[in-house]
């Protein structure tokens, strides 16, 4: 009785609650407050986040493909401190039995999931998280992280995770209770960090904006087997090391069906973009 | 070669602070007990980024140690060391962007 009420999807870039502060005209401010708008007309009851840890939930002493949180709360981002960075929730609400729901039901659908029950979060759930579900510093609906290995090769195929999404739709559907749940997919399009390309007193290069458009253009025009066609593990890497994380925009378009954006908005200069899906 | 010492380093920078600290601080002790080879640590001490990037390490926890100036590195030294790995097209690509 549970369905998919909305799904937004916004970059992370840790530097950017603070840009916001400073500067609440600026692209990057008035682009999320363009998705928390989104976000808050729909008004979810709990938010589902496709996400890409960068080495701090997971190492790779201990590193998987997929993975669900199933706890009571969790926190962070912990000691992934940024410039800019300077929201640290202490108490992020997490959906506990919605998260097991949903590990049980990939697990029976031939979905295998790793679970986690004690986990932090970095700057990779905080800042969407921040910008979309932030309600007088604190967080406004619980959620259940959904962890997809976009950074440490071999990454997942693009259309496992258009699967992925799909599994997580049906999972919802077979909840026994009324809930309105909201996708949230956090993540560049294409993003370097620390490669030998990084710009001058930088830690990342100039993205691939000619990937960015392209991405941008086939979900606009709901071309879906095109882009998990072209989403290949080359074309990823080429588009730099954090490129991956676009596979979370994958796994929201498998969770909404193939749905077309209602709101779509790159940001060529990041290598990001910025969208929302609704059929309210 | 042991990448997974070198990424274990960096992945420790931001994990453990007192561990951060000591890497800024005393980068020779912090770095005993770890599996890595006499070259690797020789390449963390002199800020030969490029020499861990071409055994391996994962970028992403590289760019960790100059943003936590692990022994001491700043971005500019990263960035120096790590641009001699470009090949020269790539090199040219860069400088007609501006960059040095």
């Amino acid at each position: 009785m549970a369905e998919i009420a909305g799904a937004f999807a916004t970059p992370h870039m840790p530097g950017s609650p603070g840009q916001a502060r400073e500067n609440p005209q600026s692209e990057t401010a008035q682009l999320f407050g363009a998705v928390r708008s989104h976000i808050a007309e729909v008004d979810p009851d709990v938010l589902v986040v496709f996400d890409t840890d960068h080495f701090a939930t997971f190492f790779y002493s201990n590193m998987p493909t997929f993975a669900v949180g199933v706890a009571g709360e969790t926190a962070g981002p912990g000691t992934d401190d940024w410039p800019g960075l300077f929201c640290y929730y202490p108490e992020i609400p997490l959906h506990e039995e919605l998260g097991r729901h949903v590990h049980a039901s990939g697990i029976n659908s031939g979905f295998d999931l790793s679970q986690t029950q004690e986990f932090e979060i970095d700057h990779s759930i905080v800042v969407p998280l921040h910008f979309l579900n932030d309600e007088g510093g604190k967080m406004k609906r619980p959620i259940v992280p959904l962890w997809v290995n976009g950074i440490a090769p071999p990454l997942p195929l693009a259309k496992r995770c258009y699967a992925l999404g799909g599994m997580v739709r049906e999972a919802i559907a077979s909840w026994p209770s009324n809930l309105r749940v909201g996708i949230v997919a956090s993540g560049a399009i294409s993003g370097d960090i620390g490669g030998p390309k990084a710009i001058d007193g930088q830690p990342f290069a100039w993205p691939d904006e000619s990937w960015v458009v392209n991405v941008v253009n086939r979900m606009r025009n709901g071309e879906i087997d095109e882009l998990l066609n072209e989403a290949t593990a080359d074309r990823l890497r080429a588009a730099g090391n954090v490129s991956g994380e676009m596979l979370n925009w994958i796994a929201l378009l498998g969770a909404v069906g193939g749905r077309k954006p209602r709101f779509l908005e790159p940001q060529l200069k990041g290598g990001n973009a910025y969208g929302a899906w609704r059929w309210d | 070669m042991s990448v997974y010492g070198i990424n274990k380093v960096c992945y420790l920078a931001q994990m453990d602070l007192n561990f951060r600290e000591r890497l800024k601080r005393d980068p020779e002790a912090a770095l005993v007990g770890f599996p890595l080879t006499h070259d690797e640590r020789r390449a963390f001490l002199e800020w030969d980024m490029a020499s861990l990037y071409k055994a391996g390490a994962h970028t992403f926890l590289l760019s960790r140690l100059p943003r936590f100036e692990s022994m001491g590195m700043t971005r500019a030294d990263y960035i120096r060391s790590m641009r001699s790995t470009l090949t020269e097209e790539e090199r040219r690509e860069l400088e007609a962007k501006g960059q040095r």
